[in-house]
């Protein structure tokens, strides 16, 4: 288990990005397109073995040719203001049949990571992921902090677009690696900011991206390292993406005589506020007119149809 | 402080061994079968364990028939032939690490010259009919293995398994070794397929130079036919089905589903 690095370049006091799959992709999305937009070179990687099973075999012959992993990678970015180390992994370190990383496993992985942000001499650290919301998907995502320090909260208050995850009401929870990278952060006295793009709650279980939270990660990315970068191509995918949706659940529409007619009546509601609604400001904070009886046994529903029908529709996608 | 993952109970005298692995869930039931009936007939002994607390999830043990169900992963040795047979459930964690120790009291402990691992696959083939086990190896001197035993070479782009993950970590600890994939009629599946039992543990016989009794086994196979053949009397829909796989004609998916359903229920009869 360890750490493999390509080169050693100097590096001036970079901060570290962070990104991993998790709802919509929101982070790994934003955080992989930064990368390729600002052509960052290899820096190294973890090497996956010990956290990951692998994910795909290759047998010719009779003879076992190749096993591939997960990859985690980091890459580096010199730039005028302020340099950037990035680390992308293509899955969170998790148990069998876990959503989440979670324990030991994910403490280490944490560790490895911030070694190499210690070694470059990153004072602190970005992770990035969703946060589900009482939104709709035709108004515009905003950024929820959370943070190691109060500080760090106020002074990202100073981006456009950036909300307090205290706003939000009610107790939060940082799940996955995102949160798990932050505390390790924390006991090691980095600093650390999670940077969450807002997903409607009725998507937190569909199997497509949601490019308006990842633009809207990125927008205060650039920001803050004070790069003008024009995100402006998300825009076809977020159209396409909405197109998406809306056909999604038309579908479901169509097929509500399979629902229990006790929750029927809230169903159509919230069918008619995801299909019709038009944006208004400033923006409601409450997700549409549906109590919130209604949203949890329709919140149910939608997984078994986003289960059942979601990946069948990306591929129409 | 580094924790200690195993657990030894006896010394073993072993000179340059080979190892067979099976995992629990298999189809046909195929490797717990053929380490089972290895472990029965050699008369072998359990010497040491993997302890799963670090490998398994034991945030629920699940019963079975009203027996508690705690994951296993137990070694035996046979002194006299040279023999290792490894037997574990497949962890849920740390998988990397798991393959490890095993390798670690397979290649330091018992001194291990190679390991083979027993797979069953389904496939669309009648249980009547002679059985193909494709192989995968991480060294080249298993070839000669391949012409002699009549194992075909596998090709296979996809998700890997547990063997094909062991068989990865033992080519980097330099660790000659073969995984056995044997095909398993679908219908068989979730049942002992005594045929494909009997076809490995034949090979294992005559590498190895075991001295198998194998009456038991014949009589099972001959039970189960048996049974299946009053089935294939009874309802010529099945016989059909069966009749097209014994001359590789594939079946439909509701076909598929009737002879699944009617040796389920056939099978589930007398376990």
């Amino acid at each position: 288990m360890g750490i493999k690095l390509y080169k050693k370049p100097k590096l001036e006091k970079p901060d570290m990005i962070c990104g991993w799959p998790g709802i919509g992709n929101i982070g790994i999305i934003a955080v992989d397109t930064l990368r390729g937009v600002l052509k960052a070179e290899g820096l190294g990687e973890i090497e996956p073995w010990d956290f990951f099973f692998p994910e795909e075999i290759l047998i010719k012959g009779g003879r076992l040719r190749d096993l591939k992993f997960p990859a985690n990678k980091f890459y580096f970015k010199r730039l005028p203001k302020r340099d950037l180390i990035f680390f992308i992994g293509e899955e969170q370190s998790m148990e069998y049949g876990k959503r989440y990383a979670e324990g030991e496993k994910a403490e280490e992985m944490a560790n490895l990571i911030l070694e190499v942000a210690e070694k470059f001499g990153c004072k602190r650290i970005y992770t990035s992921g969703a946060a589900t919301a009482p939104i709709h998907h035709k108004e515009k995502s905003r950024v929820v902090i959370a943070a190691t320090e109060e500080y760090l909260v106020k002074e990202m208050g100073k981006y456009g677009n950036v909300i307090p995850i205290s706003e939000r009401g009610g107790s939060s929870t940082l799940v996955g690696l995102s949160g798990i990278l932050l505390g390790v952060a924390k006991n090691r006295n980095l600093e650390g900011i999670c940077l969450m793009g807002e997903i409607p709650y009725y998507l937190a279980g569909a199997p497509w991206p949601y490019p308006k939270a990842s633009k809207a990660i990125l927008e205060t990315f650039a920001n803050i390292s004070e790069t003008p970068i024009d995100f402006s191509f998300f825009d076809k995918e977020a159209k396409d993406i909405e197109e998406l949706i809306v056909k999604f659940f038309r579908e479901i529409q169509i097929s509500l005589e399979r629902i229990p007619p006790e929750i029927r009546e809230g169903f159509n509601k919230f069918l008619d506020y995801v299909i019709n609604y038009q944006p208004i400001e400033p923006r409601p904070t409450t997700p549409g007119p549906i109590t919130e009886e209604d949203k949890k046994e329709i919140l149910k529903h939608i997984d078994e149809f986003f289960k059942k029908g979601g990946r069948d529709a990306q591929k129409g996608f | 402080m580094p924790r200690k993952v195993f657990r030894h109970f006896e010394k073993v005298n072993l000179r340059s061994p080979s190892m067979i692995v099976g995992w629990q869930e298999d189809a046909g039931n195929l490797a717990p079968k053929v380490t089972d009936f290895l472990n029965e007939k050699l008369r072998t002994r359990y010497f040491c364990e993997i302890k799963p607390a670090e490998f398994f999830s034991t945030e629920g043990i699940p019963v079975r028939d009203d027996v508690i169900q705690f994951p296993e992963s137990k070694f035996y040795a046979v002194e006299e032939k040279d023999l290792v047979i490894f037997k574990s459930d497949s962890p849920t964690r740390n998988w990397y690490k798991f393959l490890n120790s095993v390798l670690d009291i397979a290649q330091y402990y018992c001194k291990i010259k190679e390991l083979y691992t027993v797979n069953g696959i389904p496939a669309p083939i009648a249980h009547t009919v002679q059985r193909r086990v494709l192989t995968v190896a991480n060294h080249p001197k298993f070839k000669k293995e391949l012409k002699k035993y009549g194992l075909l070479g596998m090709e296979f782009e996809g998700d890997p398994s547990l063997s094909g993950f062991l068989l990865w970590v033992a080519e980097r600890r330099n660790i000659p070794g073969i995984s056995l994939w044997e095909d398993i009629p679908f219908y068989l599946r979730p049942f002992d397929d005594f045929r494909a039992q009997k076809r490995i543990i034949e090979f294992f016989d005559q590498k190895f130079n075991l001295g198998i009794d194998f009456y038991d086994l014949e009589e099972r196979i001959k039970d189960q036919d048996k049974r299946i053949d009053q089935l294939r009397k009874e309802d010529s829909e099945i016989n059909k089905s069966l009749r097209m796989l014994e001359m590789g004609i594939s079946l439909s998916g509701e076909e598929r589903f009737k002879l699944v359903t009617k040796v389920t229920e056939l099978l589930e009869k007398r376990g």
